[in-house]
């Protein structure tokens, strides 16, 4: 499902943010990247999902090469992606179910199947009792689960968080985590960039391992 | 397609009502940018209309020593009225002049008591027609009265003519000039005011783009919010503009242009407001265009 090749990120001549990293990630898969502050994983996330371009390298995501990918198809390959941002990038002057929504609304769905599809999710997240509030009424963990919300209600083929369970508490963090599980369950293909050694303890799975920029260690469970 | 243009209409009226200090002042930056060029054309067209009727006197008068017979008269006339820019030829007799300088003179005239009639001489009155009310066409028939009809003392206004005809060419230039710098200004601010909207809205862009929205996707609300602002806009524009006028601009112009009595200064016409109302459309549009451009990025 995603597959890269000597992959290289420099924002500036003499620093790189992700040196020559190789490796890949089957269909179906739940994968940490994990790794100290600054060691490259929200970099590599970005290059994921096109918000930066590789220096060097091929990305191939689905099959598709995102070095070669026009800017015009870059929508159409985020369409199928689900990615929760460390800072959940909500938009805080709309209710939750607009927030969720937004993502079927760019795809062009039809309203009643966005209704459908986005009160289901909110109901599997928990959160179908608070539609109408908006995300500065909600606690930490709940706009966490409003961002987790937008990225599963594509079904996504890869999903990806960056530090899903930074913030929260041991308890909340599980519930969290219970999300990511249940939609690896359903077929989707999960990355989560976490520097959480306990959730890794307690749900152990495939870790890649970065510091400074390399990928040190691609170890299974 | 209707479904994504009702979500469209629907997202830039949010937008709208979300953000309605903006919005108010993108409105009513259009409004008053619309305003200065509505009342400067109001001012350069009636300026034109007054000049039409000013030209309306342009004609062409040729004095006759010696009156010929009437068939050579009439033999002139007919060739004088196949010539292109003549609409009317009127011959004037001694009488005739006679009479018209009496009734000019109104209450002096007994100025002319003892005065025989013959002294005015007879007179070939050729009034052009309307296109043709200018140096170019007095001309034409000056030089047919002169070069094949021998006649030499001819009255046309020449320096009249000329300095009009500058002036006018003067008024359509400075409107033109002036037009176009307002326009162009009001474009910029219109255009900053809507980049200040967007600058509030970054956070939205980027995670529409994020989540796969297209440019298109994104950028469209965002248009129909500058068109709506610009048509908002333009229908403040005429409503202030029709108050503006019969409140001040009418009688003020009237002053201005020490119009005769039955010159009517009047508001744009149907269609003037409705270029007004789609130039302020456009503005909005073409202003969120390119404030667009440097924000919406994939």
């Amino acid at each position: 499902m995603v597959r890269l090749y000597n992959v290289c990120k420099a924002y500036q001549k003499d620093s790189s943010a992700l040196v020559d990293i190789t490796f890949q990630i089957p269909k179906g898969d739940f994968v940490y990247i994990t790794g100290p502050s600054g060691a490259g994983k929200s970099t590599l996330l970005k290059l994921l999902y096109c918000a930066e371009k590789p220096s060097r390298g091929q990305i191939l995501v689905d099959g598709q090469n995102l070095t070669r990918l026009s800017p015009r198809r870059i929508p159409f390959l985020r369409r199928r992606l689900g990615v929760v941002f460390q800072d959940f990038k909500l938009l805080l002057n709309r209710t939750v179910f607009e927030n969720v929504a937004f993502a079927l609304e760019v795809q062009g769905k039809k309203r009643y199947e966005v209704s459908k599809k986005v009160y289901q999710t909110l109901k599997e997240v928990g959160l179908e009792h608070k539609l109408h509030r908006k995300p500065l009424e909600l606690s930490g963990g709940e706009q966490q689960r409003v961002a987790i919300a937008r990225a599963l209600v594509v079904d996504p083929l890869v999903l990806m968080a960056d530090e899903p369970t930074g913030n929260l508490d041991p308890a909340l963090a599980i519930e969290i985590m219970g999300l990511f599980r249940a939609a690896n369950a359903r077929g989707s293909t999960v990355i989560l960039a976490t520097h959480d050694r306990e959730m890794i303890r307690q749900f152990p799975r495939r870790r890649l391992v970065l510091d400074q920029g390399r990928l040190i260690d691609d170890r299974a469970p | 397609m209707f479904e994504r243009i009702r979500y469209f209409l629907f997202r830039a009226l949010r937008n709208m009502r979300q953000a309605p200090f903006l919005t108010t002042a993108t409105v009513l930056t259009v409004a008053v940018a619309l305003t200065i060029v509505a009342v400067f054309a109001i001012l350069v067209l009636n300026v034109q209309r007054l000049g039409s009727l000013w030209s309306r006197e342009v004609q062409v008068v040729a004095y006759l020593d010696q009156v010929p017979r009437a068939e050579v008269l009439q033999g002139w006339k007919d060739r004088l009225g196949r010539l292109q820019p003549v609409e009317e030829v009127r011959f004037v007799d001694r009488e005739e002049a006679y009479a018209r300088f009496l009734d000019r003179l109104g209450p002096d005239d007994d100025l002319l008591l003892g005065v025989s009639p013959n002294i005015l001489p007879a007179s070939l009155e050729i009034v052009l027609k309307s296109g043709h009310r200018n140096r170019a066409g007095a001309e034409t028939v000056v030089n047919f009265l002169q070069g094949d009809l021998g006649l030499t003392d001819l009255q046309y206004g020449q320096a009249w003519l000329e300095k009009f005809e500058t002036f006018l060419l003067l008024v359509r230039l400075t409107g033109l000039i002036l037009g176009g710098i307002l326009l162009s200004s009001a474009l910029f601010i219109v255009a900053n005011t809507i980049r200040l909207t967007l600058f509030a809205r970054k956070d939205e862009l980027e995670i529409m783009a994020l989540v796969g929205g297209t440019p298109l996707f994104i950028k469209t609300p965002f248009l129909i919010e500058g068109a709506l602002q610009g048509a908002l806009g333009g229908v403040l524009s005429l409503g202030s503009l029709a108050l503006f006028f019969h409140g001040f601009l009418r009688e003020g112009m009237h002053s201005l242009f020490l119009s005769p009595g039955d010159f009517e200064i009047t508001f744009l016409s149907g269609g003037m407001q409705l270029v007004l109302l789609a130039g302020g459309i456009l503005l909005g549009l073409f202003a969120s265009l390119v404030s667009l451009r440097k924000f919406v990025r994939i």
